[in-house]
């Protein structure tokens, strides 16, 4: 029996022209579905100039709706203001189903939320981790609780990401997978010749943050260049602790050790990447980690924080653990420099090659999508019984939010029915009979 | 004279081509009136107005609540009867230019010309907005930055787009070719 084809909606927050996790994630994921067969849709906010239809590699086809971004990148939340676009969106693209990603992402909630109400099945994707007990955690655990409550099946990039979405959201655990993240690694690649001579360079690239860990650098750099006079340190990102990597340089005079790159475009970082030895992550926290995937593949032996879903990326001999202590990080530097001659970068790549590929998350995800589209529809009343175990009050205001947004969809139903959306023909982007293939769909949509 | 026509709820398409030897091809698309939207919309906007008039007058309520009654009506009025548009026409003179005319309620006629030399390309672009997304049907023109949609106030269904997407694109690429073989006589002359 032929497979069948889905049409998913992927919305999100988070997309091209920013560069993150989350992005190349729904990126690689839809171009790797398109490959199977599917059609994808992306969603997100307009950025800048780049607003309306946009068409990227493999026909991927982008609404970027003009809702202006209010505060890191998220749309501005209304509740019911984007239920006529996604409406929209869902009708002349025939949707079958609608994937959203990141619990950060007001758009994806909203959409998701819409969806429900509109009875298409829904996936959520979590692709960080939060906490239980500060003000921000408590209040984006509770929105999450409100989405999950009603979706069809979730996805989560590790297990320890897994364990996190379903405590802090209480979806049960049998709706939730667990599909990892991948690494392009056709486009991280090893040196041909690893760089050679007596110095030992470690590469440190992420964003100078908090929860990125800089901190800690700020301790360990110093003395692992006191401990090892041939280390040298490459420091590639930009942000609000960088300043504190700075004083450190300068206070313990390691300017000629100590390089700092500053902002690295995504399609640099391989460069930096390949001019190393050991991969440095002091993260605090991580789903993930796709950083220390890319460094893998590009054959440096990592060092990382043993935080969140780190210790379930790489086997033990591609990786070595500390915990988010300077003292512990600097006896895990000593201890890969130690088994830095026993290294092969390329077969470590080919290692990685094997282990993570995106066609295989595409193959896992297009399993999801099978089984959120056989689940049986259900009734707004049996829906609203989900929202009401939410809590108390809670519950209450999210039954009638629900409710709300139930009613003014049949208004929108009056309002602009469906009949007078047109529907988009599908087509795709062939070699050579572009017009002809396309004046065809034009003339089978027009006259039906 | 060869006529055709499409009809949906909100708009009737009439296709008529004059003069079949010289082949003069206009499109026309008429807005059909809704009357009982119509009647709702202005009773919900009368609604309001009363409500307003009643908190100032009797119950002296402050004025802002009578002109926020009068404000809501009047954005009422103008979304739900729509802007006063009785039609829209393409008229294609091919080797010529194309026509564009906006026929409101008012008797107003809004005309535009357009040459058919300054036409590079005629498009059937989706157009994106905060609430919808729909099809619209532009002109590409030389020595112009922004695009030049040809119908300006309506928002027509594809299936009325594409016939005269389809005519104007004959229409200039025709007039295109000609306009390349008469620079490539004119060049071989010289030489």
């Amino acid at each position: 029996m032929a497979p069948e084809r889905h049409r998913i909606l992927m919305v999100s927050d988070f997309f091209y022209p920013n560069f993150g996790g989350v992005e190349n994630h729904i990126y690689y994921l839809s171009q790797c579905l398109l490959e199977l067969g599917h059609k994808v849709v992306v969603m997100t906010h307009a950025y800048g100039n780049r607003s309306g239809v946009r068409y990227m590699t493999g026909g991927l086809k982008v609404y970027y709706v003009p809702w202006r971004p209010f505060v890191m990148q998220n749309t501005l939340p209304t509740i019911y203001g984007t239920l006529p676009i996604v409406r929209t969106i869902l009708i002349r693209e025939q949707i079958s189903l609608v994937h959203g990603h990141q619990a950060f992402s007001t758009l994806c909630h909203e959409a998701l939320m819409h969806a429900r109400t509109m009875g298409y099945k829904v996936v959520f994707t979590d692709h960080s981790l939060y906490g239980f007990s500060d003000v921000g955690s408590i209040h984006m655990n509770k929105v999450l609780q409100f989405t999950l409550a009603d979706v069809t099946q979730a996805i989560c990039v590790s297990h320890t990401s897994k364990e996190n979405t379903v405590l802090r959201s209480g979806i049960p655990p049998e709706k939730v997978y667990m599909i990892p993240n991948a690494v392009d690694t056709a486009m991280f690649m090893p040196a041909e010749e690893r760089p050679g001579g007596n110095e030992i360079v470690i590469v440190v690239i992420s964003r100078l943050v908090y929860r990125k860990g800089a901190d800690l650098l700020v301790e360990v750099i110093p003395e692992v260049c006191q401990l090892y006079p041939n280390v040298r340190f490459i420091v590639g990102g930009d942000g609000p602790k960088r300043v504190r990597l700075e004083e450190m340089r300068e206070k313990h005079s390691l300017q000629d050790r100590v390089d700092m790159l500053g902002a690295v475009p995504h399609a640099s970082v391989r460069s930096v990447l390949i001019t190393g030895h050991i991969f440095l992550n002091s993260s605090l926290t991580e789903a993930f980690c796709i950083a220390i995937l890319e460094a893998a593949s590009c054959g440096l032996l990592t060092v990382s924080t043993r935080v969140g879903g780190v210790p379930e990326v790489l086997p033990d001999d591609m990786i070595v653990l500390a915990e988010p202590d300077p003292t512990d990080m600097v006896q895990s530097i000593k201890k890969a420099i130690s088994l830095l001659p026993g290294i092969d970068p390329q077969a470590m790549h080919e290692r990685m090659k094997k282990l993570y590929d995106w066609h295989d998350v595409a193959k896992r995800t297009e399993i999801v999508y099978d089984r959120a589209l056989k689940c049986p529809n259900q009734p707004l009343l049996g829906r609203l019984s989900r929202y009401l175990s939410c809590g108390s009050w809670a519950g209450k205001l999210f039954c009638l939010v629900m409710t709300i947004d139930f009613l003014l969809w049949h208004l929108l139903k009056l309002w602009q029915p469906e009949e007078d959306i047109d529907k988009v023909p599908d087509f795709v982007i062939p070699t050579g009979e572009t017009s002809s293939a396309f004046d065809q769909e034009l003339d089978d949509q027009s006259s039906s | 004279m060869n006529e055709s026509s499409i009809a949906t709820a909100r708009f009737t398409y009439i296709h008529d081509r004059k003069w079949p030897s010289a082949a003069i091809d206009v499109h026309h698309v008429i807005v059909r009136q809704s009357n009982l939207k119509g009647l709702l919309v202005c009773l919900l906007a009368f609604g309001f107005s009363a409500n307003g008039l009643y908190l100032f007058m009797v119950l002296d309520k402050s004025p802002f609540a009578l002109l926020w009654s009068l404000l809501l009506s009047s954005i009422l009025l103008k979304l739900g009867i729509g802007k006063s548009v009785l039609k829209e026409s393409v008229m294609i003179m091919p080797h010529f230019g194309v026509q564009l005319e906006t026929h409101y309620k008012s008797g107003r006629i809004s005309r535009r010309f357009v040459p058919v030399s300054t036409i590079l390309k005629p498009l059937l672009l989706e157009h994106v907005n905060p609430v919808t997304s729909y099809w619209v049907l532009s002109l590409i023109l030389l020595k112009e930055e922004e695009l030049t949609p040809v119908f300006k106030e309506l928002h027509l269904p594809l299936k009325m787009l594409v016939p005269i997407w389809k005519e104007l694109c004959g229409s200039v690429s025709g007039d295109n070719d000609s306009s390349v073989h008469s620079n490539v006589e004119d060049h071989e002359q010289s030489v």
